[in-house]
């Protein structure tokens, strides 16, 4: 059974009198612990698909289900508790909160979450841990650097323990040892911990290390395929 | 509704030492303002109401003199008829509560070859009148002996005079009527319109204004009798010609009279108040603004726009009651007991609970509906589009 199951999924928005319509009726089936890259130019509607995977923006038309469960029929706040459990977010930007240390930048999620003190110190702990911050714990975001702020991030994104971790060109602010760094340790999460993985990218080695990709153009899927070929491909 | 953790909030007051200081300076000055409005009607007020009259007192002048008992003149014989004519007024080992008393506004000098006229609020009484008005106390000295020129002086009667307070000390002398009088006694009466005032014996007044038939009025002390029994005594004698009100409620009408006044205040606080709100909704738009990206992504965690805005209220409230405190502690340290004039007399700057609450429920305010709009305002943004933002 698929994970995530997409039908005519459309988003368009409205400015003036014209229709932008980033996403035009596709369908996407993503399976459990697949990872998955999305690739294409600018307004290609990637970062939009991801988004409403993700729950943070609501389609046109169209449905999502995601684990048995269809979030386009959620309302706001039930949508937020559903991500809070289900869904892990990296950002390009990172967006820590400067004024929290990594271990709270981490441990803010599952203050949404019934646990214990001690239960959610231990499972921020081994997310840091897990992505090989640990000793960074008490220091501010601007403390570290791009590469040690994004594993922060993945921390964050990986503490609850979601059902699919989204991260939307979690590369593209880093050089290239930081990004191969980050996309190892997502090709370990997904590996090791059979985690879902959803990756944006324009880059065809970040791109290379997923499962399989799909390349976006116009709003539509114009391929669906192995990573092999996707260097190849023409970007 | 899972919350955001308070720390949060209070570490977002160290982002900006600059905001934070305009934040507690703002919400510190509204409280001030509001402290000083409120603590200048409340003195006002509670001077006019004569709230700490123990006996119920009943006030006999001149009719058609209701509005001034200065300008009131009713014949020395009143005093007399009323104590002999109305049954159940107060009585103490003998004495019976009637004091004939002369109200009047005399030029004084602080001494002979002082150039500057000062106005003071001259009481000409016999003793009985500390009887009748048992809210006087005398903190120093003694009362005036009749014949000496002497005189007693109020708690804030240097205010109304424009003089430093130990110039009014027991020994001093003040200027007037050709002479130099000598101060021999201090009372106290707070928060009445006695306190601004000078008192000597009535006979010495009566010369210094040329008026020895004639008093201001006499005020009486309810025991068994009331204000109806004195009131039809006034009426039936139309030789007299005077007329019988309760001390109360000729303060109340006074009090009334300054309506436009105290209304004058509270706009003028209202709008430099508004003014502090606009400043602050200002400073705390400017804050939440730098961070709707965060905001974002606080809702792309799970948090829901209650607990956000909760949050940012409590991060703006924080900091309004931190500088509504210190304004309120400036306030009461610099603001409470300053004396004012007015044409009266005199009234305290009074800060007491009331005040003080108003003041600081104004400061509190200033941060709850500075942080409500602008973080309204960030919240109505689609979280992809905040995520955006720089």
């Amino acid at each position: 059974m698929n994970l995530i199951e997409c039908r005519n999924l459309t988003r368009e928005y409205h400015k003036a009198d014209t229709v932008i319509r980033p996403l035009d009726g596709v369908d996407l089936d993503v399976e459990r612990g697949e990872f998955l890259a999305l690739m294409g130019p600018s307004g290609s509607g990637k970062t939009t698909l991801l988004n409403l995977i993700a729950g943070i923006d609501a389609p046109t038309a169209g449905t999502i289900v995601v684990d048995g469960v269809d979030i386009t029929r959620l309302s706001r706040n039930r949508l937020a508790a559903w991500r809070s459990v289900h869904v892990g977010y990296v950002f390009q930007l990172y967006n820590l909160i400067p004024v929290l240390t990594a271990f709270e930048n981490v441990e803010l999620p599952l203050l949404l979450q019934k646990l214990s003190r001690r239960e959610r110190r231990a499972r921020t702990g081994n997310a840091l841990e897990a992505v090989g911050i640990a000793d960074r714990a008490d220091h501010f975001p601007r403390q570290l650097s791009g590469g040690q702020e994004q594993r922060v991030a993945i921390a964050r994104a990986i503490v609850t323990d979601p059902t699919i971790i989204v991260a939307d060109e979690p590369t593209g602010d880093l050089d290239r040892p930081a990004a191969d760094d980050i996309m190892n340790l997502l090709t370990r999460l997904n590996e090791e911990s059979h985690r879902t993985i959803l990756l944006v990218t324009h880059d065809p080695q970040t791109a290379g290390h997923a499962d399989r990709v799909i390349r976006l153009d116009k709003g539509r899927f114009v391929s669906d395929r192995r990573p092999e070929s996707v260097a190849e491909a023409p970007a | 509704m899972r919350q955001l953790p308070f720390e949060y909030a209070y570490r977002n007051l160290g982002r900006s030492r600059v905001r934070l200081f305009a934040s507690l300076l703002g919400s510190g000055l509204v409280v001030l303002l509001v402290l000083a409005a409120a603590g200048f009607i409340r003195g006002m007020q509670l001077t006019l109401a004569q709230q700490d009259t123990l006996h119920e007192n009943v006030v006999i002048l001149g009719a058609g003199s209701e509005e001034s008992i200065e300008r009131s003149q009713i014949h020395a014989s009143v005093a007399g008829i009323a104590a002999a004519s109305i049954a159940g007024l107060r009585e103490a080992a003998g004495v019976t509560f009637v004091s004939p008393e002369i109200h009047t506004a005399l030029p004084v000098w602080a001494s002979a070859d002082d150039d500057q006229v000062r106005h003071a609020m001259m009481r000409g009484v016999r003793p009985v009148a500390l009887l009748v008005h048992s809210e006087v106390e005398i903190v120093d000295g003694r009362p005036p002996r009749a014949g000496f020129d002497e005189l007693m002086v109020g708690g804030i009667a240097s205010t109304r005079l424009g003089l430093a307070d130990e110039r009014l000390a027991v020994g001093r002398t003040l200027y007037f009527d050709n002479r130099d009088w000598t101060i021999v006694g201090r009372f106290s009466a707070p928060n009445t319109v006695m306190d601004a005032e000078i008192w000597l014996p009535i006979t010495d007044l009566q010369i210094a204004t040329r008026r020895e038939s004639s008093l201001s009025c006499v005020v009486v002390t309810l025991d068994t009798a009331t204000f109806a029994d004195v009131d039809i005594f006034a009426k039936s004698r139309l030789d007299l010609e005077i007329i019988a009100i309760g001390e109360r409620d000729y303060y109340r009408s006074i009090a009334a009279f300054y309506r436009p006044i105290r209304i004058m205040i509270i706009v003028t606080a209202a709008l430099i108040a508004i003014g502090g709100l606009l400043g602050g909704l200002n400073t705390m738009y400017a804050a939440f603004a730098a961070r709707v990206r965060e905001i974002g992504l606080l809702q792309t965690l799970g948090y829901t726009r209650g607990a956000i805005v909760l949050n940012l209220t409590e991060e703006s409230v924080f900091t309004a009651a931190c500088g509504a405190i210190a304004g309120a502690a400036m306030g009461l340290l610099f603001l409470d007991g300053i004396a004012i004039r007015f044409s009266m007399g005199a009234f305290a700057i009074t800060v007491d609970a009331p005040v003080m609450l108003t003041a600081l429920a104004g400061g509190l305010l200033v941060g709850f509906v500075g942080a409500i709009a602008p973080a309204a305002r960030c919240l109505r943004m689609p979280i992809t589009e905040a995520l955006k933002a720089h």
